[in-house]
């Protein structure tokens, strides 16, 4: 039994021993605290970096890839130093039983802890507060937890000096840019033999393609076919979800790499008949605008005309059926369907239709497809001898062009869409342009009439 | 003799007394020093002991030395087929008076002492180990629908010979639970034999000093015992004795319950009929408290428990034919348990 003086004196002793464990929970739920904090940073941090990295090093989908596996990673490891941390702290009994375990005082704590609130504690709880006294130097709270900050800082520090290191890769990949972006306001590129596809629609610095209405519903019709081609290989859906993948990416490393829609640049084809052997490629690039953006034939291509200086025109690859752009007679008139016939393209066969096909080809549909008879001109009846290539295939006009400076974001793999050549209808005729040759002098004047009247 | 106050004994009087108990023991007994200590830890935490040994190693001088040592009563009682209860227990005889009167009158037989020593228990058949239960459980004995109390201090040794095991009944799994300890006596090594011839054979034989006064020693005995009880338990011990209890336990037997434990043994599972009962857990608790003490502690730690574990579950879980085929004992079952357990622990 215990007298009211000694109780009073085994109270003072269990509450410096509780105060001492009490020290010890502190540090412990502190450093818990830490883990949690500290482990959340360096992932984030990490996760950041690893993000502003991909948005400058990889392709729009390896980025969407990439960084869509990092955030559920991310997520993962974040919950987990959270769970970690939560899981780390420490009550007063658990601080008690990691002081005995560390100081090996063989449960006293633990005891002393779980037993103190009890009203009826023993004969022998006195005897165990003197006891455990004895040890107080070796339950200090900083002998039992030495460290005042988590190691933890580790991986933050690392996960800092890693997102250091991405910042001089902003510097030293350049997101891409259009090919001749410096200065360079026009390139002439060579589309000969070039089929035409779609261009990445992914792609912000993608082309825009305009052309006079006629070669653009040819377009249509040769991009429709194509499509309805793909469609049966059923890759049509998924093609647009990837696109929309893309396109996603793409703005998300935009924003990433600072490249805004006022500095995107995109990039104008025009097919215009150029007429003659003025036929130009010409590219020029015009400012994105919001309305330039969502044009779209067959889904791809953007038929509003840009008012902008900065464009590509290039001359309408009229048919490699000509075997010379320049002075093809019968070459195609105002349309696909109407080409077939290959005579009947009455007026507007001079250059002016064709400077109009080349400035304003979206907005005078009719007068750029009139430009399309400078082959039944009668002042360009007569030239020199066609040296080649008949026999070739239909309509062909590659626009696979990408000039784009394969900078860091090009670096990656660009989207090349896949080869598509549109059969010939089983009721054509096989299509051999006649032949130019050599006419008589003497014939002249009577043809020449013939093609007047 | 003893300076050990019979009414507040301290932790230190607790320590000296029982390490002067084994002092004497060991001028007798060479070498042991577990066993003895086992002994004597299951006398103060109020328990009985099966030893088990072979012929030879001292497990009669052991339990004939401790009674010396304690300077209480000590009876011995030698287990044989034919063997009857009252030879235990006692019976009721008819005594003729001074005035030649008869009457019924009891006979204490010898289990009415403070150290009973039951020599070769398994010789003896089922009914007359049995009659053992009662006075071990309740420190009473009923003959003949008379209730007949024993004094306290009451301590039951009780011996096995593990390889005569022809004509010998195995102890009922419910006299086996009712020793707190079974306490394994092996062969000495090559130096405790040699001390054990020269101190045997020579013209002198070692005397043993009591420790207690015959009169004071019950009391002061009961009031160690009383100590032991007074040792401060943190739930996190009890917690860790009740899983240790129940991981012996195999899952697929049908008195386990359906509640999963925390803890499972894989080599529990297949070579372990039934586990430990709940008298295991209370063996674990008090076995501890006695290491305690004797490590100057007023509570238990882990090491405690798990210092006595062998000596208080293993005669408490019955092993299957596989564990047999196997070569696998209990005592190798109580270690895996315990490392599961640590393994697993919260």
């Amino acid at each position: 039994m215990l007298f009211p003086s000694q109780d009073r004196r085994a109270d003072e002793k269990l509450g410096r021993i509780l105060g001492r464990v009490g020290s010890v929970r502190a540090r412990l739920n502190s450093l818990a605290l830490q883990h949690a904090i500290f482990y959340t940073l360096a992932i984030a941090i990490a996760g950041c970096a690893a993000v502003f990295a991909g948005a400058y090093l990889l392709s729009p989908l390896a980025f969407l890839a990439g960084t869509s596996a990092l955030a559920i990673i991310a997520c993962a490891g974040i919950a987990g130093a959270v769970g970690a941390g939560w899981r780390m702290r420490a009550s007063a009994v658990r601080a008690a039983a990691i002081a005995d375990d560390r100081a090996e005082l063989k449960g006293r704590l633990s005891t002393i802890v779980a037993l103190a609130n009890q009203q009826n504690r023993g004969s022998l709880w006195a005897y165990l507060l003197e006891d455990t006294l004895g040890h107080q130097d070796q339950f200090a709270g900083a002998r039992i937890e030495q460290r005042r900050v988590s190691r933890a800082i580790y991986p933050l520090a690392g996960a800092i000096v890693l997102a250091a290191l991405a910042i001089p890769i902003s510097k030293i990949k350049h997101p891409p840019q259009i090919a001749g972006g410096s200065g360079q306001d026009e390139l002439t590129v060579d589309l000969d033999d070039l089929h035409l596809r779609p261009a990445d629609p992914g792609d912000e610095s993608g082309m825009q393609v305009t052309a006079d209405p006629a070669t653009m519903r040819r377009l249509e019709d040769k991009l429709a076919r194509e499509g309805a081609a793909n469609g049966e290989a059923g890759g049509n859906s998924l093609n647009q979800l990837v696109n929309r993948a893309r396109d996603l990416a793409g703005h998300l490393q935009n924003r990433l790499t600072g490249q805004q829609a006022a500095s995107k640049q995109r990039l104008n084809l025009r097919l215009a008949d150029a007429g003659g052997d003025q036929a130009q490629n010409e590219i020029h690039r015009a400012p994105e605008t919001p309305k330039n953006r969502h044009g779209d034939v067959a889904g791809q291509f953007k038929q509003d005309q840009p008012k902008s200086n900065r464009e590509i025109d290039l001359p309408r690859q009229d048919d490699s059926r000509q075997p010379d752009s320049k002075s093809s007679p019968g070459g195609y008139g105002e349309s696909g369907a109407q080409a077939s016939s290959g005579e009947d393209n009455p007026g507007n066969h001079d250059n002016r239709a064709t400077d109009r096909g080349i400035q304003h080809s979206g907005e005078n549909g009719g007068n750029g497809g009139a430009a399309h008879g400078t082959g039944a001109d009668p002042d360009s009846l007569f030239g020199a001898p066609a040296a080649s290539k008949f026999g070739t295939e239909g309509f062909e006009i590659a626009i696979e062009a990408r000039p784009v400076d394969q900078g860091a974001k090009g670096a990656g793999h660009a989207y090349v869409p896949p080869k598509v050549r549109a059969p010939l209808s089983l009721k054509q005729e096989p299509d051999e342009p006649v032949a130019r040759a050599a006419v008589p002098a003497e014939d002249r004047t009577t043809i020449k009439r013939v093609f007047e009247r | 003799m003893s300076e050990v106050q019979a009414e507040t004994p301290t932790v230190a009087d607790f320590a000296r007394t029982f390490r002067r108990i084994q002092a004497e023991i060991h001028k007798l007994i060479i070498g042991h020093e577990q066993a003895v200590e086992e002994l004597l830890s299951a006398l103060f935490a109020g328990g009985h002991v099966l030893i088990e040994g072979v012929p030879g190693t001292g497990k009669t001088t052991l339990v004939k030395t401790l009674g010396l040592a304690l300077n209480l009563s000590f009876n011995r009682i030698q287990f044989t087929v034919d063997l009857m209860p009252a030879d235990i227990t006692g019976t009721r005889v008819i005594l003729s008076g001074d005035d030649g009167r008869r009457e019924f009158s009891f006979a204490p037989g010898p289990v009415f002492c403070h150290i009973l020593l039951g020599d070769e228990i398994n010789r003896a058949t089922p009914k007359t180990q049995s009659a053992l239960l009662e006075a071990m459980a309740e420190l009473q004995v009923t003959v003949s629908g008379t209730t007949y109390r024993l004094k306290p201090p009451y301590f039951v040794m009780a011996t096995l010979n593990p390889i005569e095991m022809e004509g010998t009944y195995p102890l009922p799994e419910a006299q086996l639970d009712r020793f707190l300890f079974k306490v394994r006596l092996n062969y000495p090594d090559e130096g405790e034999l040699t001390r054990i011839i020269s101190s045997t054979t020579g013209p002198e034989e070692a005397g043993i000093e009591a420790v207690f006064h015959a009169t004071e020693a019950p009391e002061q005995i009961e009031a160690l015992k009383r100590l032991v009880r007074e040792v401060m338990v943190a739930p996190a011990m009890e917690t860790y004795a009740a899983r240790l209890v129940r991981t012996t336990q195999p899952q697929n037997s049908r008195f386990v319950s359906e509640q999963a434990s925390a803890v499972h043994d894989e080599m529990v599972n297949r070579y372990v009929m039934f586990g430990s009962s709940p008298r295991g857990a209370q063996a674990l608790i008090l076995g501890a408290k006695v290491h305690a003490l004797l490590d100057g502690r007023a509570n238990i730690a882990r090491e405690d428990i798990e210092h006595v574990a062998v000596a208080a579950l293993a005669h408490r879980i019955m092993l299957n034919y596989a564990a047999l085929a196997d070569g696998i004992d209990a005592a190798h079952i109580v270690e895996r348990v315990i490392k599961s357990v640590r393994a697993g622990k919260p």
